[in-house]
């Protein structure tokens, strides 16, 4: 069983929440959690973890075009064809822009006489800790500049399926693109988390858009819900019998992120809330 | 005439990079120059709600290619299968490979690499722009992805060259690039080309852990920078304070933590605010 928990809009919780979420399961069951967000993992720190890693392992998640000046006849199909404008013309030859190459390969299958090679770049890492609370955690790092964001979170994923887990929790970046596609792509249930603004209403009514294309099930919790009572009750009232649980803000939980505290080692009041959440959500699944 | 483009970016989400770019704005506003904002995060853009606008009309639709399997000439090889670098083709044993585009990034390899042309290609609507004038001297341009889109990036692109387009024939003198989260080429092509850039961040061990990364990337991009922080009140100060130091890279502004402006942003009318 897997469980992502996604947003849309950044820094409305979501780590916060599969934080939590992961420890309360990791009480009763065998999870694994997986840090989504390869851009800038965080849920380490949420666990309360700094960066010492049990396993740490340089990856290549993207190749990029090695040209051979010496064979290339300056014909312009690799330009031609590149869909992200990585290749211009300069001086009569390709010159490649790498903070827009894909890595796709087309400009090496379009050169007629074949001096183009697609050469895999190390790009990334993928980061393990055997145990946290008694359970794995999987994190990446794509490296700055980089691309390659959903290939890597494929890779974590795979990776934490070596660990045996009753419950895979991915801790989804946000948006709605290539990593957020790639961390709900064959998950069993989404977690909506969005907190009372019209910004954040409207960002999970977008990340609900690749949750439908799925057609995974999913529930909705709203973070922060008292610093706007009446829109949190509108979507309260267009969630409906999806809602999983409602948040409150507390000034406490800056504090407690800040000493790396987790929320369920505190004995703040959004511990309880969450672990009602927990509750409602172990009936759900 | 000369536009100054400033970039506002952050790494992490929910530090106010959307909140920084219009108090931005309202400034030069305030000093009566004229501002163009670019909202750049086409996948969740929030800068016309913050400022209580609706997007209606688009002024101009983002296209990209994706393949189309010609059933008659397909002759079930597996090229296009072993091929694809985004796993966006799935052909069960025996039968002919069928393209899930929404893991499809439009490159263009497969129709280009089937020995029987029987790969052709769709054309679809990726992403819509928007202009909204807030008023005589502001101006919003908004990009949104349109459905589920693997590639959101060639929409920034886009995006961008239909706000500098109207900034020089309105003749701004600023144009505002407010950056998606992440570090993701959409963050990228959206910071290629400014002259400088703003990086917002809190006082927290996750603000601090993404300012890093984003200082990062910014060198590498070679965009100068200096730092905006938010809830500045709240937190650890000193975990910014020590990677600013190390940076080399200066606190602009810090912001407290203000109810005033937490309403002001949850009811569309930042644009009203002046505390830059």
């Amino acid at each position: 069983m897997k469980i992502a928990i996604v947003s849309g809009k950044g820094g409305v919780g979501k780590s916060m929440l599969t934080s939590s979420l992961v420890m309360f399961f990791s009480q009763k069951k065998k999870v694994v959690a997986v840090d989504c967000d390869v851009d800038a993992p965080n849920l380490h720190l949420w666990l309360g973890e700094d960066e010492k890693w049990d396993e740490t392992k340089k990856v290549s998640v993207s190749e990029k075009p090695i040209i051979d000046f010496k064979k290339c006849i300056g014909c312009g199909q690799c330009v031609e064809i590149c869909a992200f404008d990585a290749l211009k013309l300069r001086k009569g030859k390709p010159a490649l822009n790498q903070f827009f190459c894909e890595g796709c390969g087309a400009c090496e299958v379009v050169c007629p006489v074949k001096a183009i090679t697609m050469k895999k770049v190390k790009n990334a890492e993928i980061r393990v800790k055997k145990n946290v609370y008694g359970f794995p955690l999987i994190s990446a790092q794509l490296y700055p500049g980089e691309t390659g964001s959903g290939k890597i979170v494929d890779q974590i994923k795979e990776k934490a399926e070596g660990f045996k887990h009753e419950l895979m929790v991915l801790d989804s970046p946000a948006g709605i693109g290539c990593p957020v596609i790639a961390t709900l792509n064959g998950t069993d249930f989404a977690i909506l988390i969005s907190e009372p603004t019209p910004s954040g209403f409207s960002d999970m009514k977008r990340v609900l858009t690749v949750v439908n294309h799925f057609k995974i099930p999913y529930g909705v919790v709203i973070n922060k819900w008292d610093i706007n009572p009446e829109q949190s009750s509108e979507i309260e009232k267009w969630a409906k019998n999806k809602l999983l649980g409602k948040v409150s803000y507390d000034k406490q939980i800056f504090r407690a992120i800040s000493n790396l505290k987790p929320i369920i080692k505190t004995n703040l009041a959004v511990k309880k809330e969450i672990k009602e959440i927990y509750t409602k959500l172990q009936k759900t699944l | 005439m000369n536009i100054t483009q400033i970039g506002v970016t952050g790494g992490k989400g929910g530090t106010g990079k959307s909140t920084v770019s219009i108090l931005l704005a309202n400034k030069f506003r305030k000093k009566k120059r004229k501002v163009v904002l670019c909202d750049c995060d086409v996948e969740c853009p929030n800068d016309y709600l913050l400022l209580g606008q609706k997007l209606k009309n688009p002024v101009k639709k983002v296209y990209a290619q994706f393949p189309k399997l010609d059933k008659d000439k397909c002759q079930q090889c597996g090229l296009c299968v072993k091929n694809c670098r985004s796993g966006a083709i799935f052909q069960p044993p025996g039968k002919q490979p069928f393209f899930l585009h929404e893991l499809c990034s439009g490159c263009g390899l497969c129709w280009h690499l089937c020995p029987y042309q029987a790969i052709g290609v769709e054309k679809k609507v990726i992403g819509e722009i928007f202009e909204n004038q807030i008023d005589k001297n502001f101006y919003l341009v908004t990009g949104r992805s349109v459905g589920v889109v693997d590639e959101t990036g060639p929409i920034v692109t886009k995006l961008k060259e239909v706000a500098l387009g109207l900034a020089k024939k309105i003749k701004t003198d600023y144009l505002l690039v407010d950056t998606a989260v992440g570090m993701h080429c959409g963050v990228i092509r959206a910071l290629i080309g400014v002259d400088f850039a703003y990086t917002v961040t809190e006082p927290t061990p996750l603000g601090a852990h993404d300012l890093r990364l984003i200082l990062k990337l910014l060198k590498t991009l070679k965009v100068p920078t200096k730092i905006i922080l938010n809830q500045a009140d709240l937190g650890k100060k000193e975990l910014i304070n020590k990677i600013s130091k190390d940076a080399g890279v200066g606190i602009k502004y810090e912001i407290l933590y203000s109810k005033k402006l937490v309403i002001a942003y949850s009811q569309g009318e930042l644009g009203k605010v002046n505390i830059l």
